[in-house]
C-alpha cells in the first residue's frame, strides 16, 4: 500500500521561551493509501496541529511531511494553495460553509477554482449531492439545512475534486448521534467506491471503533497505533 | 466570470444598510461632483458665451497699434480683404469702427465710444442685436436711420429710453466738428462694465458721415461659436491680415481666461475631496466586512483559493458597490444638471447683477451638463473605490489559512 502521507520528526513549536508551548514533540506517522484513520486524545494532544501541518495549512517547527508524495517544505504560498485545491480535501467541525453560497455552489467551489467547465461541474456535484443524500436540495442555502445536512454538503465539498486525502477535523462533533452514524457511514462508503483515504481528529468513540485504523495522540506524541479495540483497550 | 459576480454581490446584501451606506457616500460623491462641474461650466461657459457671442467674438484683428493706443487713424489696411476671405471659409465676421465723442440729453451730457457696425453682419455673427433689454427697444435697422443703440448705463446716466432724442459731438477725421441729433432705438441690457457706460452704437453709413471717417474699420471681430478650434482661427486670421495684430479671446480677456483655468484647477481640488471622502467610506465598509469574513476567507483559501482570488473577489465587490453607487449619483446629478440648466438659479437676490473682467454674468446661473465630465467622474470614482479596496484585500490575502480560520 502506497503511502498517502509520509512525516517523520514533526515537531510543533507555539511561542518561545518561557511561554514556548511543545504541541508536537517528534511525530512519526504513515497513512497508506484508502486507509480509514482515526486519531483520538485530549484536547491539547496536537490532533489538531498535526491534521493542519499536514493538510498544508499550517507549517511544522521541524520534521519533513510529504503528502501524496510531495515535500511540503519549502513550498511557497501558491503551490500549498494548488496542493490543496487538487490533491487535499478538508471537512471542518463548524461544516465552514459559505453562507451566501447554495450547497450546489458551496460543493462545486474547489472544481471552480480548479477551472472546472460549468456544465462539468454542475453535473458532478448534482451528482455527488445526490450520493450523500442531498438531492433536490441543491439550491439550498447553508442556513436552510440542518447541521448533519450541512456537513454532508462539506463532505461532498472535500471529495468532488477527488483528492489523495481528506482530513477530517471533529467531523461529527456538532451533529447528534444519529446524524453523526449516517456521516461516519457516508465516508466509509466514500472510501470503499472511490478508495479516498480519510484521516480523522476526534472525540467521539463510535468514530474511533468504526475506523480501520486508530491513532492516540498524548502530549503531542503519537502513544498508541492499532487497530481501535486494541488501542482503547490499551488507552 | 458571473459566478465572481454573483458571489460579489450577495457578500454585498449581507449587510443591506452597511453596503447602501457606503453606495449612498459614492453617489452623493458623483452627483455633487456632476453638478458643480455643471454649474461652473454653466458659469464659465456663460461669461465666455457672454464675451464672445456678444460683442468681442473669438478672434480680433486690429491694426498695429490700435489697442494701446485707440487712435482713430490706426484703421485696417484692407478690412474688405478680410471680410471676403472670412465669408469664404464661413466664418461670420463684424467689421466695427470707433471713435470718442460726447452725448448729451437736455442738461445731461457723458462722454460715449461711438460704434459704426453694419447691422446684418453683427446680427449674423453675434448675439448683441438680441441683447436688447424686454420693452427697450430694438436694435439698428439695416439701413442707416440716424439712431442710436446704448448701452445700459450710459442710458441712465442720460435718462435716455427709446425714442429719446441724443445730441451727438464728436471730432470727425478731417479736424472738422460733426454735430447731429440721434434718436434712441434701443437700450442694451448688462454686456461688460465698459459696453454698459459708453457705447453707442450707430449703422456703419452714419458713422462714416458724422466721422468722416472715409470707411475706416478699426477692428474686424471672427466669431464661429467653437466651430473652428480657437488656435486654428488664430492662424486663419493671421494669413488674411499678415501684417495686422489678430488676437483671441483669451488675450484679450486675460482675467476671463485665467479664471477659466482656475475652474479647472478648482474642480480638480473639488474632486479630489469627493473621491476621497468616497474611497474611504468604501474602503472602511471592506475594511468592516474582510474582517467579519476573515475566518471565511481562511476557509476559502484552506480549500485551495490563491491570495490574488480573494484579493480579486473583494475587489469585485468594491467595484460592484461603486458601480452602482455611481450609477445612481450619475443619473441624481445629470437630472439635477438638466433642471438646473432649465431653471437655473437666480442669483441677482444676493448678488445683484454681477460683471467680472468686463464681462456680465448672466444673473440666472444656468448649469451646463457636461457628460464627457461626468463620464470621467465616474470612472475615476471606480477607480478610487477598487483601489482603496485593495488595503482589506490584500489584507485578507495574506493571511496564512489556519490564521485567518482561528478569527471569530
Amino acid at each position: 500500500m502506497a503511502a498517502i502521507v509520509d512525516i517523520k520528526g514533526v515537531t510543533k513549536v507555539y511561542g518561545r521561551g518561557d511561554v514556548a508551548v511543545h504541541a508536537l514533540r517528534g511525530v512519526d506517522l504513515t497513512i497508506g493509501d484508502g486507509e480509514f484513520a482515526a486519531m483520538a486524545g485530549p484536547s491539547g494532544s496536537g490532533k489538531s496541529t498535526l491534521l493542519n501541518i499536514i493538510g498544508a495549512l499550517d507549517t511544522a517547527t521541524s520534521g519533513s511531511v510529504v503528502v501524496d508524495g510531495e515535500d511540503l517544505g519549502g513550498m511557497g504560498a501558491a503551490v500549498l494553495s494548488k496542493l490543496r485545491r487538487e490533491r487535499i480535501g478538508f471537512v471542518f467541525q463548524n461544516f465552514n460553509l459559505v453562507p451566501v453560497l447554495t450547497a450546489l455552489e458551496n460543493a462545486e467551489y474547489v472544481l471552480l477554482l480548479q477551472g472546472v467547465a460549468k456544465s462539468e461541474r454542475r453535473d458532478r456535484v448534482r451528482a455527488l449531492l445526490t450520493e450523500v443524500g442531498l438531492g433536490g436540495m441543491e439550491d439550498r442555502y447553508p442556513r436552510e439545512l440542518s447541521g448533519g445536512q450541512q456537513q454532508r454538503v462539506a463532505i461532498a465539498r472535500s471529495i468532488v475534486a477527488e483528492p489523495a486525502l481528506v482530513l477530517a477535523d471533529e467531523p461529527t462533533a456538532n451533529v447528534d448521534s444519529a446524524t453523526g452514524d449516517s456521516l461516519i457511514d457516508l465516508m466509509r462508503g466514500l472510501r470503499d467506491e472511490k478508495g479516498v483515504t480519510f484521516l480523522f481528529s476526534t472525540h467521539d468513540a463510535k468514530v474511533m471503533e468504526r475506523s480501520d485504523r486508530l491513532l492516540l495522540l498524548t502530549d503531542g506524541l503519537i502513544t498508541a497505533d492499532g487497530v481501535p479495540s486494541d488501542v482503547l483497550q490499551r488507552g | 466570470m458571473s459566478a465572481v459576480f454573483a458571489y460579489a454581490w450577495r457578500n454585498l446584501a449581507r449587510n443591506r444598510r452597511r453596503t447602501a451606506i457606503a453606495m449612498s457616500a459614492v453617489a452623493l460623491s458623483t452627483a455633487m461632483i456632476v453638478l458643480a462641474v455643471a454649474l461652473i461650466d454653466g458659469m464659465i461657459g456663460g461669461a465666455v458665451g457672454n464675451a464672445t457671442n456678444l460683442v468681442v467674438g473669438e478672434v480680433q484683428i486690429h491694426a498695429v497699434d490700435y489697442v494701446e493706443e485707440r487712435s482713430f487713424y490706426d484703421a485696417l489696411d484692407d478690412p474688405a480683404h478680410v471680410l471676403a476671405g472670412a465669408r469664404e471659409r464661413g466664418v461670420a465676421a463684424s467689421a466695427r469702427s470707433y471713435g470718442y465723442g460726447l452725448v448729451a440729453r437736455e442738461v445731461k451730457s457723458a462722454g460715449a465710444l461711438f460704434w459704426g457696425v453694419v447691422p446684418s453682419d453683427e446680427i449674423a455673427a453675434f448675439d448683441l442685436a438680441h441683447h436688447v433689454a424686454d420693452g427697450s427697444g430694438r436694435f439698428l435697422d439695416s439701413k442707416p436711420e440716424r439712431k442710436l443703440v446704448l448701452g445700459r448705463k450710459l442710458a441712465r446716466t442720460l435718462g435716455a429710453e427709446v425714442g429719446s432724442e441724443i445730441v451727438v459731438v464728436v471730432q470727425a477725421a478731417d479736424g472738422s466738428l460733426g454735430n447731429e441729433l440721434f434718436s434712441v432705438a434701443g437700450v442694451l441690457k448688462a454686456v461688460g462694465d465698459s459696453v454698459d457706460r459708453s457705447a453707442a452704437i450707430m449703422h456703419a453709413d452714419d458713422f462714416r458721415e458724422l466721422f468722416v471717417s472715409d470707411g475706416r474699420v478699426h477692428e474686424v471681430a471672427f466669431n464661429t461659436r467653437g466651430a473652428i478650434d480657437l488656435a486654428e482661427l488664430e492662424r486663419f486670421a493671421s494669413t488674411l491680415a499678415p501684417d495686422a495684430d489678430v488676437r483671441s479671446w483669451r488675450t484679450i480677456l486675460p482675467m476671463l481666461s485665467d479664471m477659466l483655468s482656475l475652474a479647472d484647477g478648482a474642480m480638480w481640488v473639488l474632486g479630489a475631496v469627493f473621491f476621497t471622502a468616497a474611497g474611504l467610506g468604501v474602503m472602511n465598509t471592506m475594511l468592516m466586512a474582510t474582517y467579519e469574513r476573515m475566518r471565511e476567507f481562511g476557509v476559502l483559501k484552506a480549500l485551495g483559493a490563491t491570495p490574488w482570488r480573494i484579493v480579486r473577489d473583494v475587489a469585485t465587490e468594491a467595484l460592484l458597490l461603486s458601480v452602482a453607487g455611481t450609477v445612481v449619483g450619475l443619473i441624481v446629478g445629470l437630472l439635477g444638471a438638466h433642471i438646473l440648466q432649465i431653471y437655473g438659479i437666480d442669483t441677482s437676490t444676493f448678488a445683484g447683477e454681477t460683471s467680472f473682467a468686463g464681462v456680465a454674468f448672466d444673473p440666472i446661473w444656468r448649469a451646463t451638463p457636461n457628460y464627457y465630465a461626468a463620464a470621467r467622474a465616474a470612472a475615476v470614482m471606480c477607480a478610487v473605490a477598487v483601489i482603496t479596496s485593495l488595503y482589506p484585500a490584500i489584507l485578507a490575502a495574506r493571511l496564512r489559512p489556519i490564521e485567518a480560520m482561528r478569527r471569530v
